[in-house]
């Protein structure tokens, strides 16, 4: 179980200050709503580490996440764009999920097959990404969550850009993902249909405190 | 939409004119030189023209090396350590290291590292040992171009490393890089294509390179093309081995412009973003850059406080009743304001010419279109390939064939020269600033039937006045500190205060050198902080 207990940000100016508690079991999804600058964002922010909290706490089962440094913490964050090095090919930007040296090692590589087969790119692994369409390129970030196995998956409105027929697709993919890796998700986004869609429990910031809907 | 777009095709007129009479000026010269000798033989080139031309390749190769080096450490560096106190004021005065005139900063750096300077006075104190006089050949060369163009190359590297998302840093960091890994796979992909395109500007500078050379040259071992084009008029009278030189030149410059086609030299104003990176450095790594920034402020900034701490103990009284002194500066003065208004004026005809080309809802579609937007790019970039002297040399020999008093010839050669070396660089801040403005204005512009002067009033002049103030101060500056085109036409009668500053220090007068360079740091540093506030201060936010 994924628990977070009132994990408290307070910005710079201190003129706001937020709170932020929600349990969540593996294979689930949450989704979080709230207005432009409400700190949606800043919750994703907090419990991968880039920004550090005042007080509160975070643990995965026995795991105390809240001390932990970014690299160490066993997450796995989707942006709405940038989540991918544009100059490398999908097979390389899958790869560095496991490997940084990106030497091809048959094991690492046997692996990226079969994922890019589990999201539908087989056979797009040697082309450059930036010559993916936007929905190719969030599946292609996908399989680099898949190949990381890390059982906490972050995603920051990652389908807000597409059209609606692969954002629904998409959506149902993070929902079978985290199913069969058994996976806790949170889900920042603008949109309740989406969350009606794939969400276990919604979550929604006012007076800049995380409620349960 | 029909009476717009035979406004625009109008609006055209004027940025062609300017073209126009761009490259009927460069044939013009470029005919006078190639006639100007009957025997001008080219099937032989001597072993001394071999050398220089070797010479000049090889001291612009590892000045670009070293300035490339240097630049993309201090930009990494400024990057990853975004919140000390002054950085932004740091940022500001390496940004200025593109308007200081190179006869100041030759002088702050042989105060400093000369036979006599700072450091081998204290090395002399402290251990009896005196380096000697290093700075003289190769090294002060590389030193002083190193000075200029490194500052010049991070602060344009500085803005491909701010131009980075947020997201790509939050991403290597969540998947564990290391400094390396994330200098590879996130900063240099960004860094390359701007890196290549500084890397052709900086060469191109050093390759013409004049004052630096001739200054800290030392020897006819190390004398640039440049340089003995120079001499060869103005020391020699050898006006054939001068015109030769300057054709080998001529045709040199012209193909390492065409070969490195996109003069883009991403020159931004002085603000810098105050976001910092979401990644603490490891504490080695911190103290590396921030090293790294101590460094290289102390090697910018001692030249220029040598040249306050000399200037002030100058005799003010005594240079400011000087009569060249007086005229020099006037001379300067004029000249810069007159060039600058120019640069300006031709700047943005220009670049509305272009936009107007380049956008599909405006005149993109005409016969030609692509061709004449590179027509009005190239002509705008003329200096690229006509350095200078080369100019210099073809108004001398038009100045001997058409008479006229040779204070007119000079002011017009001096006009020249400086509205064309500031074009490139006020073509490259304007134009992509007037193409936004367009992009984003023009069809509520024409809904609302503006005429073109409220359309200026009310959309672009609001937009642009930063970029025209930045502009207007670049090229006044530029135009303050050349040494080149006057170092041709300067004279008793004519002269300008680099020019001034130059007979001083050829004359030993070192006091008196010392006092006039801090006028012409204080003028120059004054303008380029100050007259972009003529134009309302800041624009409107995109």
């Amino acid at each position: 179980m994924l628990k977070i207990s009132h994990l408290e940000f307070t910005h710079k100016d201190a003129k706001h200050s937020y709170t932020y508690t929600m349990n969540l079991e593996e294979k689930e999804i949450v989704g979080i709503l709230g207005e432009s600058g409400s700190g949606k964002s800043t919750f994703l922010d907090l419990v991968a580490g880039f920004s550090t909290s005042s007080s509160g706490s975070i643990e995965l089962d026995t795991q105390v996440l809240t001390q932990m440094s970014v690299e160490k913490r066993p997450i796995t964050i989707l942006f709405q764009s940038h989540n991918l090095f544009e100059h490398l090919t999908v097979q390389k930007n899958v790869l560095l999920g496991v490997s940084k040296v990106l030497k091809e090692n048959i094991e690492d590589v046997n692996k990226v097959q079969g994922i890019l087969k589990e999201v539908g790119l087989e056979e797009y692994e040697h082309t450059q990404v930036s010559k993916l369409s936007g929905g190719q390129q969030q599946r292609v970030a996908l399989a680099r969550v898949l190949i990381r196995r890390e059982p906490i998956l972050l995603l920051d409105e990652p389908f807000s850009g597409l059209d609606i027929a692969t954002r629904l697709e998409m959506l149902d993919l993070v929902q079978t993902i985290t199913i069969e890796n058994k996976i806790h998700t949170i889900m920042v986004t603008h949109d309740i249909e989406d969350c009606k869609r794939i969400a276990n429990h919604v979550y929604k910031m006012q007076n800049n405190t995380l409620v349960e809907q | 939409m029909f009476k717009n777009y035979q406004r625009i095709k109008f609006s055209l007129l004027p940025g062609t004119l300017i073209s126009l009479t761009l490259l009927t000026f460069a044939f013009v010269l470029f005919y006078t030189l190639y006639t100007s000798q009957e025997n001008l033989v080219f099937t032989q080139i001597e072993p001394r023209v071999w050398l220089l031309l070797k010479f000049t390749v090889y001291q612009a190769f590892l000045s670009t090396l070293f300035s490339l080096v240097v630049g993309m450490l201090l930009a990494w560096s400024l990057a990853h350590q975004a919140k000390f106190r002054g950085r932004s004021w740091l940022v500001a005065l390496f940004s200025s290291s593109l308007v200081l005139p190179t006869l100041i900063v030759v002088f702050g750096l042989i105060t400093v590292l000369g036979r006599n300077g700072w450091v081998n006075q204290v090395s002399l104190y402290l251990f009896d040992y005196s380096f000697g006089a290093y700075l003289y050949g190769l090294g002060g060369i590389l030193v002083a171009h190193v000075y200029l163009n490194a500052s010049f190359a991070s602060r344009s590297l500085l803005h491909s490393f701010e131009s980075i998302p947020k997201e790509k840093y939050k991403l290597a960091k969540s998947l564990n890089f290391t400094t390396f890994q994330r200098f590879m796979y996130v900063e240099w992909p960004v860094l390359k294509p701007t890196l290549l395109s500084i890397a052709s500007t900086i060469f191109l500078l050093c390759f013409t390179s004049f004052a630096i050379v001739l200054v800290l040259g030392g020897s006819p071992a190390y004398n640039t093309l440049e340089v003995a084009i120079y001499e060869a008029v103005k020391l020699d009278f050898d006006i054939a081995m001068a015109l030769k030189l300057a054709l080998i030149q001529l045709g040199l410059t012209t193909l390492l412009v065409v070969f490195s086609a996109n003069f883009r030299t991403h020159i931004s104003n002085l603000k810098t973003a105050t976001q910092a990176i979401a990644w603490e450095e490891k504490r080695e790594v911190k103290y590396l850059q921030r090293g790294i920034i101590f460094l290289f402020t102390l090697f910018f900034i001692l030249p220029l406080f040598a040249i306050v701490v000399d200037g002030l103990g100058a005799d003010f009284s005594k240079i400011l009743q000087e009569k060249l002194f007086i005229k020099s500066f006037f001379t300067s003065m004029g000249l810069a304001t007159l060039s600058s208004i120019i640069t300006l004026l031709f700047a943005i005809l220009l670049s509305d010419a272009k936009r107007n080309l380049s956008l599909r809802y405006r005149l993109e579609d005409l016969p030609f279109s692509k061709l004449f937007n590179i027509v009005l790019s190239f002509s705008g970039n003329l200096y690229l390939a006509i350095p200078s002297l080369i100019m210099g040399l073809g108004f001398f020999l038009l100045s001997q064939r058409y008479e006229a008093p040779l204070a007119l010839w000079s002011t017009v050669a001096l006009l020249t020269a400086n509205v064309l070396m500031s074009l490139p660089f006020a073509q490259s801040v304007l134009a992509p600033a007037m193409q936004r403005t367009a992009q984003r204005y023009d069809r509520l512009v024409f809904s609302l039937n503006l005429t073109k002067i409220q359309r200026w009033v009310y959309v672009e002049y609001p937009y642009l006045k930063s970029s025209l103030g930045y502009v207007f101060a670049l090229a006044f500056c530029f135009s303050l500190g050349d040494l080149g085109m006057i170092a041709l036409f300067g004279s008793d009668e004519f002269s300008t205060l680099p020019w001034y500053l130059y007979q001083l220090m050829g004359s030993y007068r070192s006091s008196d050198a010392s006092g006039v360079a801090l006028i012409l740091l204080v003028i120059t540093l004054s303008a380029f902080i100050f007259l972009p506030k003529l134009f309302g201060g800041n624009h409107v936010k995109d």
